[in-house]
């Protein structure tokens, strides 16, 4: 098995098309321009993190180069790296923008670790993004080593001993799904490294971790367990929303994303061709609350009117008067395939609803996404006026993972 | 306000940097050298393309420095579409910049920023940024209500 990664992508995929920005401390910002999402090792060795707000970054990192986010132009060059990976390798994985695994296979008379070189060296050669790649007997053990080998790294270890000195250095946090309240579970085990966890009795990690636990130490223990998935499996629920930028307590600016993460998301729905049999809001709060509120439609449904009913009434049990709220997300779940819906004995007529989202539908495909929207997101004319915000990372289809 | 531009060491003509001594306005980022302006500077200038050649001039009139000019470095593009700076014989220029600065954040500036040439009563030239109101992500990332203009380009 391989994993891909690419290093510090966001920032590594401008620097293709801006030289100038090349051994410089780099941080590419979020959404609203508020949160550094990405940045080169340079600044990360003046102490910022992803997911810093912009003005602690400027106290760590003040002569910092901070460039604006660019959806569409990180998925021209994931695509690209995609197409190599895929030359090389029978089955992908197109785990997210910038992470790939790979059923690893090298050619008749080479080495794994040729192939995890040449597979480096090709993407910078045609891609110019510096990638890292990591080949082992499972999935897991492939990115605990890609992580090992960072940056512009390429390392195959299949070689049980090897694995285990790898693994006796990590500490049980750096496997991907292990974070730190199941950590805090193995702790009393004395379960602190990723060595530890492989040695310890399988029946004792399913009782402290669950059947996921399990699957992580058989997979540390070299038994793939996680298969490589070329499609993405169908969805579970399917979300929209992010940060404001500003925080906002008026309700009428709150009613407005809401309005707007409801359109993108019926995009969505329409895409996949499923319908919303749940729909929860979630807000965060300035002060650390969190409000939630949850309904169901009638029957499932992608319809914009219906959708709006209710989702309004769980932006209301969600909503903190006078708080500052940062960001909110709209989740749909119970998704039905949409010519498998039940339909509903007074399911309000079709006819108008339908002709209106053709009608937006087509108007958007034809003059650009967002051009005829509900007036209630008028509010936000800023966000609409910036076409970055046109595009989204989850608007990258196709990847398994956010 | 947009505060300070750098620009890379490489676009500068050498005969542009001891004349106008430039060397101590030189820094370094990433390894690669730059001329930072800033407004705050004891003597502020921004370089200005005017007539295919690349000059430094006088950044506003901050200083005071002019009886008639405004006393500020910055114009809003509204204002020259309403005349305001009309029979003073302003021209518009471009400021390079591979860099420009706000509010202490640094952002990669393409190709340069929009500005006006206008010279004060004793004929010498002076530049002023031209702004616009700040977009809803410019004024996240800078926190600042105004933006300058930047030429091919908007953030």
């Amino acid at each position: 098995m391989g994993h891909l990664d690419a290093d510090c992508f966001y920032v590594s995929a401008e620097r293709v098309r801006d030289e100038f920005l090349r051994d410089k401390a780099v941080g590419v910002l979020g959404n609203q321009g508020a949160c550094v999402i990405a940045k080169s090792y340079e600044m990360k060795a003046a102490g910022v993190g992803t997911g810093m707000p912009i003005w602690e970054a400027l106290v760590k990192c003040p002569t910092g180069i901070y460039v604006k986010r660019d959806f569409r132009w990180y998925e021209v060059l994931s695509r690209l790296m995609l197409d190599v990976v895929r030359e090389l390798s029978p089955r992908v994985e197109y785990y997210s923008i910038d992470e790939f695994f790979f059923l690893a296979g090298p050619a008749r008379g080479r080495t794994f670790q040729e192939l995890a070189v040449a597979l480096r060296d090709r993407i910078w050669e045609r891609v110019r993004v510096p990638v890292t790649v990591g080949i082992a007997r499972t999935r897991t053990l492939a990115k605990l080593i890609s992580d090992s080998a960072k940056p512009f790294g390429a390392w195959a270890v299949l070689d049980p001993e090897a694995e285990a000195k790898l693994l006796a250095d990590r500490p049980v946090t750096e496997i991907t799904g292990i974070a730190g309240r199941r950590a805090a579970r193995l702790a009393p085990w004395g379960i602190r490294t990723c060595l530890d966890l492989a040695r310890a009795d399988r029946r004792l990690v399913r009782a402290l971790l669950t059947a996921s636990g399990e699957a992580l130490w058989w997979e540390l223990n070299g038994d793939p367990v996680q298969p490589i998935h070329p499609q993405r499996p169908l969805h579970k629920a399917l979300s929209r929303g992010g940060s404001f930028g500003e925080a906002t307590s008026d309700p009428v600016v709150l009613y407005a994303w809401l309005v707007r993460n409801l359109e993108r998301l019926i995009e969505e729905l329409e895409f996949h061709a499923v319908c919303a049999g749940r729909l929860t809001v979630w807000v965060a709060y300035k002060d650390g609350r969190v409000g939630v509120g949850q309904a169901a439609p009638l029957v499932p449904s992608d319809r914009f009117d219906i959708l709006l009913d209710t989702a309004r009434p769980c932006l209301r049990r969600a909503w903190v008067p006078r708080v500052p709220a940062a960001r909110m997300h709209l989740i749909a779940e119970r998704l039905t395939p949409k010519g498998r819906r039940p339909l509903g004995l007074f399911d309000p007529p079709a006819d108008r609803a339908e002709a209106i989202a053709r009608l937006k539908r087509e108007v958007n495909a034809r003059h650009g996404r967002f051009v005829l929207r509900s007036g209630a997101t008028l509010p936000l004319a800023a966000i609409y006026r910036d076409t970055a915000n046109e595009y989204d990372i989850c608007d990258v289809r196709g990847k398994i993972c956010f | 306000m947009c505060t300070g531009i750098a620009l890379a060491w490489s676009e500068m003509p050498t005969e542009l940097i001891g004349r106008h001594g430039l060397a101590r306005r030189v820094h370094e980022r990433g390894g690669e050298r730059e001329f930072r302006f800033l407004y705050r500077d004891r003597r502020p200038r921004l370089p200005v393309w005017r007539d295919g050649r690349l000059q430094v001039v006088r950044w506003g009139n901050g200083r005071g420095q002019s009886r008639f000019l405004p006393r500020t470095g910055w114009t809003w593009l509204s204002t020259i579409h309403e005349g305001g700076w009309r029979g003073l014989g302003a021209i518009p220029v471009d400021i390079p910049a591979t860099l420009a600065l706000e509010r202490g954040v640094w952002f990669r500036v393409r190709q340069g920023i929009r500005g006006l040439l206008v010279p004060d009563e004793r004929g010498i030239a002076v530049v002023y940024m031209i702004c616009e109101p700040a977009s809803h992500y410019y004024q996240v990332m800078t926190r600042s209500e105004r933006m300058p203009i930047l030429i091919e380009e908007r953030i």
